[in-house]
């Protein structure tokens, strides 16, 4: 790990009801495919994209909810260490957009309080299906503290500029927190440390 | 949810505890269609953690008994002739004698809500004893813990953790206590970094000397950033789980710290162990013939299967008898019988405690400076870590989904579906079952032993130094000879189990009584529980014992180490899984993990690591799209769309390669 090539590592999470298109959104910015094919996603915990901004390479990491939302089952280490989070809702499904108070308490609950969160309305291709305004969203998210963007995965439609701004606000976060991010900063590997038997004080 | 639940599974895991959590993960791994449910609206059953409210969630309903048993029996048309069915448990009976009381300041708590918490929570009622006591005498818990002596402990697979400390001496040398935080400080607070989540370490210096004051309030109000384990045990450095964890991966999604100090108590003291080679010989307690003693012990500890003549004739004796034969002080006997092999006095022969002193010495050093890691936001982290490991290989997860029964089929004697709350019936090839799940006709004939727990909030630790970050493992040992020794882990903040400037401690011990009779009074002899008057009339402020803010006792069955047979008509393709057992390893859930996927699956891996998600390559063509929702797009190129552009000038976009 330390031997990698870049200067900020981020974990970035995706909530949101089953069907808004989290999967897609992850695999049209990580891979350029819509729509994935469904098989890929077995064991593939999470997706890798490094990009470069202003100078510097960020490595994104990706995390799916594993289906785990389905049944609204998502464990709550899933959060843990999440320093960005997608809450995603389909523009064409007012559910999905009922659910999300529900989902910012998860948050709530489990994230850390310094995560970021940004809410997304998916599908906009599908405009003549819409049934939440974007002026709607845009109120939730304002009274929420959350940035508001909304994307399609299909026209690969702001898909870019949702990463990209995150890993952007990331990076000016993690500096303003002066928080050595993790580069090279390999922990101690076995043995290193202290055991009885490996000097010779005493024989 | 519209979402429909598939009516057929290769194997269907009822429960969300470590067992159960370990082989969904194991089943999905190798390619079997799993279905995972669990009851309860989180995950873990005896093994979950909660944050405050939940825990007090949790107290209630356990205080509260409500006899759920709506006789809804309408599954019974659903069973065919030729089917019979086996009805599983509507109520979970595992937890009794519940008591939780409040010590710190109250004056707020009404106004006070969790920050961020759910709507329900819980009112509070420093609880009233009588109530849980009247319980007491109805259950029949001296004959359910009656198996917990001599015998019944060959039932336990792994011996090892089975431990009856009694006391050990060592000062705590301060020299080497700062040398060793230094070394934890740089160890351990980069994990931290690389999340930005945890907080700052061992920051107040001053804490150890003016505890400051904390209301119930505060410990309301912060209550969501902690979380508190429903069992107290540790992973042995190179024991089966961390083993497992290693080689499956599933260590990725979760970060552990080391148990920073070991502990003593002993005439009504509490002392530091020198626990390394180096702290032995920075040791002022022990004399330089001791020293030298003691690493000669341990040297052929070490190695002791290669000179068997060396123990060969104490074989049958206690382990506590063969150390009297051995050239060591009373002192250093003590040392190793109950603070290295933590093993018990009465029970333990030779070689049980040569065993498990060889284990500690070679789990000790390989993380840090004791055996033991503690898993941040608490154990309760580790069945959820499988269960996602399972979702990943395409396991299906289903919260708050009770299962009405079992049906098999009469014929050929073995389960072939279940019929859950909904009436859907789902077939599947194998079931594991918690045995919590199952209802008292199927048990009647099995032998429960008990566990008591108490969880304390304090204000102090119970071995203050200059830093409030330590990571304690204390045993206390019994008073009487045979009875259970007392297992007490400390926790502090950076651990994510309680609040800053507040300490989560921990009691275990197999139960003879309740929790609260087995455990106050050695809760007694290291906290003071009426801590405002106490405190007032000490002078010095900072020297008496530390306080309890909240505690709460409760009883858990421990359904570890039971023969299948006890179970009355088990199917042979119905596994059952334990419940935590008293150990402070976790071996015994990984091994019964491991033995039941391997009679289910003899020819296939027991997880095997996954594919690096970062070595993973994806060919556009590769990975076709199998519903033609959107033919337009079938042109899979990798390119990212150029029509999208970002803000910022200078963002560009590369490929991620795989190098490693
Ligand atoms: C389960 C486990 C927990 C560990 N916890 C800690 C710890 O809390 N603090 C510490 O200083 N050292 C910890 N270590 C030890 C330390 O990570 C390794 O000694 C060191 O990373 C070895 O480097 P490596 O390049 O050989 O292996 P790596 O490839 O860096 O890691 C080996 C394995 O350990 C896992 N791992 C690494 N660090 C952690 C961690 N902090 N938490 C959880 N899993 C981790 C990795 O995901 C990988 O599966 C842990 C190791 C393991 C296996
Ligand atoms: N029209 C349209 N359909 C989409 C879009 N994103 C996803 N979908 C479709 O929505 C369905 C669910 O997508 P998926 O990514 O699996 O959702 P997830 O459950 O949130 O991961 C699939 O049929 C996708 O093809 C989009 O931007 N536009
Ligand atoms: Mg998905």
């Amino acid at each position: 790990m330390s031997m990698e090539d870049y200067d900020f590592l981020f974990k970035i999470v995706l909530i949101g009801n089953a069907g808004v298109g989290k999967t897609c959104l992850v695999r049209r910015f990580t891979q350029g495919l819509f729509p994935p094919g469904q098989g890929a996603t077995i064991g593939v915990d999470f997706m890798i994209k490094t990009v470069e901004i202003k100078g510097e390479k960020v490595k994104l990491q990706i995390w799916d909810t594993a289906g785990q939302e389905r049944f609204r089952s998502i464990t709550q280490s899933y959060y843990r260490s999440a320093n960005a989070l997608i809450l995603t809702y389909d523009i064409t499904c007012e559910e999905s957009f009922r659910c999300l108070p529900e989902w910012l308490r998860e948050i709530e609950q489990y994230a850390s309080n310094k995560v970021i969160t940004v809410l997304v309305g998916n599908k906009i291709d599908l405009a003549e299906k819409r049934e939440v305004s974007k002026q709607r969203a845009e109120e939730f998210s304002e009274a929420q503290n959350m940035y508001y963007l909304e994307t399609s995965a299909k026209e690969s439609d702001n898909v870019e500029k949702l990463f990209l701004d995150l890993a952007c606000r990331l990076i000016s976060e993690a500096r303003q927190n002066t928080l050595v991010n993790n580069v090279a900063s390999p922990l101690p590997g076995e043995g290193k440390s202290i055991s009885y038997l490996t000097c010779c004080n005493f024989n | 949810m519209a979402d429909n639940l598939p009516s057929e599974f290769d194997v269907v895991v009822i429960g969300t505890g470590l067992p159960e959590s370990i082989i969904a993960s194991a089943c999905s791994r190798s390619g079997q269609r799993v279905l995972h449910v669990d009851s309860r609206n989180y995950y873990g059953g005896n093994w979950a953690s909660f944050s405050f409210s939940g825990l007090l969630s949790w107290i209630k309903e356990n205080q509260e008994k409500t006899d759920v048993r709506e006789d809804n029996e309408n599954w019974r048309k659903l069973i065919l002739e030729t089917e019979e069915a086996i009805s599983l448990n509507k109520k979970d009976n595992t937890i009794q004698h519940v008591e939780d009381v409040c010590y710190a300041s109250q004056d707020l708590a009404e106004d006070v809500k969790e920050a961020g918490a759910l709507p329900k929570l819980p009112a509070f009622g420093a609880s009233d004893t009588s109530e849980a006591a009247q319980e007491s005498e109805k259950e029949c818990l001296p004959v359910e813990s009656q198996s917990l002596g001599t015998e019944s402990c060959e039932t336990y697979p792994e011996s090892v953790t089975c431990n009856d400390l009694e006391s050990t001496t060592e000062r705590k040398d301060a020299e080497m206590t700062s040398e060793r935080e230094h070394l934890c400080d740089a160890t351990f607070d980069q994990s931290a970094l690389e999340t930005g989540k945890t907080e700052n370490v061992s920051t107040a210096k001053a804490a150890a000397l003016e505890p400051k004051k904390i209301t119930y309030a505060q410990i309301v109000k912060e209550g969501r950033r902690f979380n508190i384990d429903l069992v107290s045990k540790l992973l042995y450095s190179r024991g089966l789980l961390i083993d497992l964890l290693t080689k499956s991966n599933v260590s990725r999604y979760a970060e552990f710290k080391n148990v920073t100090r070991i502990l003593a108590f002993q005439e009504g003291r509490v002392e530091q162990v020198p626990c390394s080679r180096a702290d032995v010989f920075n040791s002022k307690k022990l004399t330089m013939v001791e020293k030298r003693m003691l690493m000669k012990f341990l040297t052929f500890c070490l190695e002791y299967e290669q000179h068997p003549d060396e123990y060969e004739d104490y074989k049958e004796c206690t382990f506590s008898e063969y150390l009297k034969t051995q050239k060591l002080t009373a002192n250093l006997q003590h040392f190793i019988l109950h603070s290295i092999a933590m093993v018990s006095e009465a029970n333990s022969d030779t070689i049980d405690g040569l065993k498990a002193t060889k284990h500690f010495l070679q789990c000790l050093g390989r993380y840090g400076n004791t055996p033991f890691l503690f898993p941040l936001y608490g154990q309760g982290e580790i069945p959820q870590c499988f269960c996602r490991m399972c979702a990943v290989f395409g396991g299906i997860y289903c919260l708050r989904h009770s299962v009405q029964c079992l049906v098999v089929d009469k014929e050929s004697g073995r389960c072939k579906a279940l019929i859950d709350h909904f009436g859907q019936r789902i077939s599947a090839n194998y079931f594991v079952v918690e045995d919590s799940y199952l209802s008292e006709k199927t048990c009647t004939n099995v032998c429960y032993r008990q566990i008591s727990r108490a969880v304390l909030i304090t204000d102090q630790s119970v071995l203050k130094t200059d830093s409030d970050q330590q990571i304690s493992i204390l045993t206390v040992p019994p008073v009487e000879r045979g009875q259970p020794a007392v297992r007490i882990i400390e926790l502090c903040s950076s651990t994510m189990t309680c609040m800053r400037n507040t300490y989560l401690v921990h009691f275990t011990c197999s139960s003879t009584k309740t929790a609260k009779e087995d455990l106050e009074p050695v809760v007694r002899k290291l906290f003071s529980l009426n801590a405002e008057t106490e405190r007032e009339s000490e002078n010095g402020g900072g020297l008496g014992k530390p306080r309890v803010l909240w505690a709460v006792y409760f009883n858990m069955r421990d359904s570890s180490g039971i023969d299948r047979n006890s179970y009355d008509c088990l199917p042979s393709n119905v596994y059952v899984c334990s419940g935590p057992d008293c150990a402070l390893g976790n071996d015994y859930a990984v091994k019964q993990a491991e033995t039941f996927f391997q009679e289910m699956f003899p020819k296939e891996d027991f997880c095997p690591p996954p594919p690096n998600p970062e070595d993973i390559i994806y060919d556009g063509d590769g990975t076709q799209p199998e519903d033609p929702g959107f033919s337009s797009s079938s042109n899979t190129k990798t390119e990212p769309s150029p029509k999208e552009s970002s803000d910022g000038d200078s963002c560009k976009v590369s490929e991620e390669h795989h190098e490693e």
